[in-house]
């Protein structure tokens, strides 16, 4: 692949309308949400949604769907060195690519979700290291740097071809224990915390690496198949093949987790994990949770996926792959306010709501959450940020190997 | 010759008698003058509860909470029952919100007091997730007051030098009981002890073994809150004598 796209004379892309006016839509959604931020530093953390009893929002949903998506990436390529699966390897720069570029825009999310980012820089200074969120931006950082790293060495021109083959070999192997670890102490942030019964289970782990493979393959699903539609790369059918084959699989193993969450709190019927549970399933109030989990984004793509007459149609995988995003970000959602909407001592009054609103209670029994605008504007601002991030990567790099390349 | 040390550390604990308390909400309202705590804020407030429910499970009949109003019975008439559950800061042995605090804000003292660093805290809200008893506030914007002058302790309190009160708290930080440090450092118990019509706050430590709080702690039949999730606090419970006061 590498010696094949050095034969290739490097020509830039005519940009065009199209992805001038593209990349112009994301740089202006990048600066609304710039002006967000700056709004929500000014009035502190009650411009958002957030209250005492769900404390945590759109932005952790958003940092957790945008750690996983940084897997997919790094895992492709990983695995199709240390497991050989060739039909995967013309993805392998893209993949981490896409790895490197979620990965940091995780790490920026977090910083709108602190009430003094100014004091940031404390967690060098005062880590306290039974902490999960103190590992966790270690080896956020030890990750994005791998993946920058891993970059590098695939994209620079005077490495010999043989001697690339060999770095990249030794970095897979350290790339897919790295990467899991990444999604394991990311999900032990939520799964270790006893005052949580929704999220204190031992499946936590296994199902942020499992929604991370699906997610992150997903994302380069799509990155690709717009590479596809816009610059003309090769790409074999048994890459599309195996890119179905590896969702549809772990849609199935990720489901398969979470039904076993399931039926052990049901059977079980212990009351502090049912009343979270019943939230979510169908007639709880958050139930629309549950549809896009196991419905629009599990078994709807999973058909799309393994249904010989529609799993070859390119524009089905697209949809698939998107179905696939919703469902995973569903799953954020289901996670964090899961775990936050009933607290464990549920009596009258509930909990201080940390606001005061003339004329209503100062407590709140059962959580609410309703994201802000400025919520939703700094979240949509990181992802087109993202977004761009990859654009401008893929230009920059070209990352897969393009149909005149063998002229 | 080695000095003969004395022990200066105590081991502060609080008993909650539930028998006494009648829910006058005396304490949560003394909590929030002398901590000037904001509009909206609560660190202390007294649930409605079942009598001898300190599991959080719901106990008796499994049965969801009464109501979300105050001073409503659980169960169904004739058989109704009530209890109070006034709920701050567990204090606990083994806390959760320490364990998590990525910058050590939260800490705790050798003495036993859970106390927040306003300097140190980034507010990433990482204790109020890990918290079992949604004791724990967060400061979400400029603090509101029912009055401009500062009600209540009004200098800032340093413990190791660190800034753990301040009457006018700064935004993006949580707060949460002290157990009056700057009060029980100076020899005086926590306020909520101290206005409590009833009497049914006793604080001490548990290393004086003349103490009433050692003592109760002793007794059988003494819980504390959520005490099968091992956080081990210095708040005991004597839960209502089922049989003599319902």
């Amino acid at each position: 692949m590498a010696a094949g796209i050095e034969a290739a004379p490097l020509r830039r892309a005519p940009a065009g309308r199209l992805g001038r006016g593209f990349v112009a839509a994301l740089g202006l959604l990048v600066l609304w949400g710039l002006a967000a931020w700056i709004y929500q530093l000014t009035q502190g953390l009650i411009a958002t949604g957030m209250r005492d009893l769900v404390s945590w929002g759109l932005y952790i949903f958003t940092f957790a769907f945008l750690v996983g998506l940084s897997a997919g990436g790094l895992i492709m390529a990983s695995a199709a060195e240390v497991f050989g699966v060739r039909s995967l390897r013309p993805l392998a720069r893209l993949g981490v690519l896409t790895a490197a570029a979620c990965v940091l825009v995780a790490a920026m999310t977090i910083i709108p979700d602190l009430g003094n980012p100014q004091r940031v820089w404390e967690l060098f200074r005062y880590p306290n290291w039974t902490s999960p969120l103190v590992w966790d931006v270690l080896i956020i950082l030890a990750y994005l740097a791998f993946a920058l790293a891993d970059l590098t060495v695939m994209s620079r021109k005077r490495i010999a071809p043989s001697r690339r083959a060999r770095i990249l070999r030794t970095m897979a192997y350290a790339g897919l224990p790295m990467a899991v670890l990444l999604h394991s102490i990311t999900a032990w942030i939520f799964g270790l915390q006893i005052a949580r019964p929704w999220w204190n289970t031992a499946l936590m782990a296994p199902l942020f690496v499992t929604s991370a493979i699906l997610s992150g393959a997903a994302l380069v699903t799509l990155v690709a198949l717009a590479a596809r539609r816009f610059d003309r790369i090769r790409l074999g059918q048994e890459t599309w093949t195996a890119l179905a084959g590896l969702m549809a699989a772990t849609i199935a193993v990720d489901l398969f987790l979470v039904a076993c969450d399931y039926i052990t709190i049901l059977w079980g019927n212990v009351p502090r994990e049912r009343a979270a549970l019943d939230l979510i399933l169908p007639g709880g109030s958050w139930q629309w949770l549950f549809w896009l989990e196991w419905i629009v984004g599990g078994a709807v793509p999973f058909a799309l996926l393994v249904v010989p007459r529609l799993r070859r149609r390119l524009d089905l995988l697209a949809l698939a792959s998107a179905l696939v995003l919703v469902g995973v970000y569903a799953f954020r959602i289901e996670l964090v306010v899961g775990g936050m909407l009933r607290p464990l001592l549920h009596f009258a009054p509930g909990n201080a709501l940390g606001q005061y609103r003339p004329g209503q209670a100062s407590f709140q029994f059962d959580g609410v959450y309703h994201p802000t605008w400025v919520e939703y504007a700094i979240v949509t601002a990181l992802l087109a940020f993202l977004a761009l991030l990859v654009t401008l990567g893929y230009r920059w790099l070209r990352p897969v190997e393009r149909a005149d390349a063998e002229a | 010759m080695p000095e003969e040390t004395t022990k200066t550390t105590k081991r502060w604990a609080m008993v909650i008698d539930q028998n006494r308390c009648v829910g006058t909400w005396t304490c949560a309202v003394g909590c929030k003058e002398i901590n000037n705590e904001p509009l909206g804020f609560f660190w202390n407030r007294i649930l409605t509860a079942a009598p001898g429910e300190t599991t959080g499970e719901s106990s008796p009949a499994l049965a969801p909470p009464a109501s979300d109003e105050i001073d409503v019975p659980h169960g169904t008439f004739p058989n109704v029952e009530m209890a109070y559950l006034p709920v701050a800061c567990q204090h606990c042995t083994h806390a959760p919100c320490v364990k998590v605090c990525p910058v050590g804000a939260t800490f705790r003292r050798d003495d036993g007091t859970v106390l927040v660093d306003y300097e140190r805290c980034i507010g990433c809200r990482y204790c109020m997730a890990a918290c079992p008893y949604g004791i724990r506030i967060f400061n979400w914007g400029d603090a509101e007051q029912p009055v401009d002058f500062t009600v209540g302790y009004s200098k800032d309190y340093r413990t190791d030098g660190r800034l753990v009160y301040t009457p006018n708290r700064p935004r993006g930080v949580v707060e949460k009981c002290t157990l009056c440090v700057e009060r029980i450092d100076d020899g005086e118990v926590p306020f909520c002890v101290q206005v409590c019509p009833t009497g049914a706050r006793i604080f001490g430590d548990l290393d004086d073994p003349e103490s009433e709080v050692e003592q109760l702690v002793a007794e059988e039949g003494t819980t504390q809150l959520l005490g099968d999730l091992g956080t081990d606090p210095r708040i005991f419970y004597r839960p209502v004598e089922h049989e003599e006061n319902v």
